[in-house]
């Protein structure tokens, strides 16, 4: 059980600087998920947290108490790492118990210890094996088992999940998931894959080139993202992005087209602006008298959703996703509405206009 | 039905033929010439030490095991069988030691590194017998400062001559094997920590293992293969190495720096007494056979990667 504090972190690499101006509050219990794009420097900030990398710039707290210069073996904290990072010549149940092992533990202890966590984990069978014996669901589950044998104030996990299959991923998605709800304690996860952040995270916080963009629970980062970054990072399929002119009362799309705002009209709609829309929140119209016509090309019929590429004339290719089955032929002309209560606008700089 | 069903003998006699004596028929010419460079030689050095086979007394033939006989009642074999440890082991011991020093100071991060880790090749450069000579004379109470400095540190009496005391000498070419052997070590060592993965030891840390349990519980256990390997061969090395104490002490004075390849070679090539030479050679094969076999054995019960 942790509290932890990131006030004003900045990371530099030589001359390099690669985070700057990290400011973070992650209550005690919290499941926290950092999440961007490959290189925004979400591996540097976990390994700052559990003490591996120095950091450059302003503090970070444990429970109030300054971590900066505290060994990592000091900070009690456990970390499952991406490639696992078994101890290869030690078998699992040793693996597992390493931490005890270092620590001098009564012998019986660490076994008890060491089993109930194989037990949870399913690993029972397999506590006598070395870890190249082992499947890689098999190796991620030991590596979880060596953080939970450790009970430590808070764990830390980098991309755990990413070399695992598809389905073996949402399978230890959920036994994480699992995990947290069990043992309450301060989970801080890394992922590039928004399903997985949206799924677990109490809040998610999106880093892109070394900056925060925006903190916040999965709902919020839906509804009401930041800036452009965020909303089209978050969501599966991306949002659309269209290029549009303030309005009287409204704004005016590129084919001519004006939106009326209802109710709420923001402050003031510079020049250059964008309006975002979801795939899922356009709806299909009557090609007369909607905002937007165009021919759908591509038809992908999901089962569950219908996700449809449109050529829209005067504005060009948006999706659309639909729940249902949509009897949709390729090349058909459709309308398209964009719900006023729906739409996302930003300015040119890409921040969201409330 | 005791019929055989047309065409088995020769499926039987085919499988034969290509299971068991094919693969044999490509081997061949690898074991043909494996036969002729090792075994052959070797074969012929071994029949030597069951004759007498003298340059100054020609005309020997079989004599059976007198050969062996003679070397089981002859001190000067049985000193240089003592010799032959002390030498082995105590150059093997801190090559090995200094070795993996050395190894792990140039696994860090230092300014130069580069420049270090070359010219830490440079012992293997020179010539041994130019190392030997060189080393000879550091010995030298008249020209060399080591006697001196040995003397100013308090470990000697006086600044005698170290190789020719029959107590000391033989720690004269024991010195300088270490310095030659050091490299070897450093190199081999090093290319094996650089294998370890960077994350087991932040894994380690994380867990709470103190610098100290890193090495013995990751860095060892990872160089365990390795130091087996080379170990074993530089022991069975160093055990036939006779240029250093040749050109150093010639195996003086009064035979306390003979060891056995230093004795088979005057035996061979001073009293030009091949038979018996080959008898000693003979002995030291077979101690060199059962250490290899023990260390083989060690290495397959310890190292589990
Ligand atoms: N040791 C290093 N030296 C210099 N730059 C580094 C180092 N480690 C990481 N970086 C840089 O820091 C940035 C963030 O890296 P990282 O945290 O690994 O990203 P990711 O979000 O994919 O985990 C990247 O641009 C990377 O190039
Ligand atoms: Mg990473």
């Amino acid at each position: 059980m942790a509290r932890m504090d990131l006030r004003n972190i900045a990371k530099r690499y030589g001359p390099v600087e690669v985070m700057r101006n990290i400011d973070l509050a992650i209550e005690d219990g919290e499941f926290i998920v950092l999440v961007g794009p490959s290189g925004c420097g979400k591996s540097t900030l976990l390994r700052m947290i559990a003490g591996l990398e120095p950091i450059s710039e302003g503090e970070f707290l444990i429970d109030g108490q300054r971590m900066n210069e505290v060994a990592p073996r000091d900070r009690d904290i456990a970390m499952v790492f991406q490639s696992y990072a078994l101890y290869p010549h030690m078998d699992v149940a040793r693996n597992m118990g390493f931490s005890m092992e270092i620590r001098g533990a009564d012998a019986g202890e660490k076994q008890s210890k060491v089993a109930e966590a194989a037990r949870t984990l399913g690993l029972t069978a397999l506590t006598k094996r070395l870890p190249k014996a082992l499947s890689g669901g098999q190796r991620q589950r030991v590596a979880m088992g060596r953080a939970i044998v450790r009970d430590p104030k808070a764990f830390l996990f980098d991309e755990p999940l990413s070399n695992l299959d598809a389905a073996l991923r949402v399978e230890m998605r959920l036994e994480i998931a699992r995990l947290h709800q069990r043992l309450k304690a301060t989970m801080v996860y890394v992922t590039h894959d928004q399903v997985e952040a949206l799924t677990l995270a109490d809040r998610i916080v999106v880093l892109d080139s070394g900056n925060i963009q925006q903190v916040g629970t999965p709902l919020e980062l839906y509804e009401r993202p930041a800036n452009r970054f965020v909303a089209q990072f978050i969501g599966s399929p991306t949002m659309n992005v269209l290029d549009v002119t303030p309005a009287e009362g409204g704004i005016t799309l590129r084919n001519g087209t004006t939106i009326g705002f209802s109710p709420a009209v923001p402050a003031a709609i510079p020049a250059v602006a964008q309006l975002g829309i979801r795939p899922e929140h356009l709806d299909i119209a009557d090609p007369d008298g909607a905002s937007m016509v165009g021919v759908a090309d591509v038809v992908e019929h999901l089962g569950s959703d219908t996700n449809i590429y449109v050529q829209v004339e005067g504005i060009g290719p948006l999706m659309l996703r639909q729940h249902g089955h949509l009897p949709l032929r390729p090349n058909e002309r459709i309308g398209l509405t964009i719900p006023a209560d729906r739409m996302h606008l930003f300015d040119a700089e890409g921040i969201a206009l409330r | 039905m005791s019929r055989k069903a047309p065409g088995e003998i020769r499926a039987r006699r085919s499988f034969y033929w290509r299971y068991v004596l094919e693969p044999y028929f490509y081997l061949a010419p690898a074991i043909l010439l494996i036969a002729g460079v090792m075994v052959v030689p070797l074969v012929i050095g071994i029949s030597y030490s069951f004759q007498s086979v003298r340059l100054l007394r020609p005309g020997g033939g079989f004599v059976g095991l007198e050969n062996y006989l003679d070397l089981w009642s002859d001190r000067k074999f049985w000193i240089a069988l003592e010799n032959t440890f002390v030498w082995t082991i105590g150059s093997i011991s801190f090559q090995f030691l200094l070795g993996l020093g050395l190894a792990l100071l140039l696994n860090t991060r230092f300014h130069g590194k580069r420049l270090i880790q070359s010219l830490v090749f440079l012992p293997w450069a020179v010539p041994t017998f130019l190392s030997a000579l060189a080393w000879a004379w550091l010995f030298n109470p008249t020209i060399g400062p080591l006697p001196h400095w040995l003397t100013a540190m308090g470990i000697l009496g006086e600044p005698q001559n170290i190789l020719g005391d029959p107590e000391l000498a033989i720690w004269g070419p024991i010195v300088a094997n270490i310095w030659f052997g050091i490299p070897f070590f450093a190199i081999t060592l090093l290319a094996a920590l650089q294998s370890i993965p960077a994350e087991l030891y932040e894994a380690a840390e994380i867990d709470g293992a103190s610098p100290w349990q890193r090495f013995t519980k990751i860095t060892l256990p990872f160089l365990a293969p390795m130091i087996a390997i080379t170990v074993m061969l530089r022991t069975i090395w160093i055990a036939n190495f006779a240029d250093l104490i040749f050109v150093m002490t010639g195996g003086g004075p009064a035979n306390s720096t003979q060891i056995l390849s230093t004795y088979i070679f005057t035996t061979a090539f001073k009293k030009l007494d091949f038979g018996y030479a080959s008898a000693i050679a003979v002995a030291l094969l077979i101690l060199l056979l059962i250490y290899a076999a023990i260390l083989l054995v060690l290495r397959r019960r310890l190292v589990k990667i």
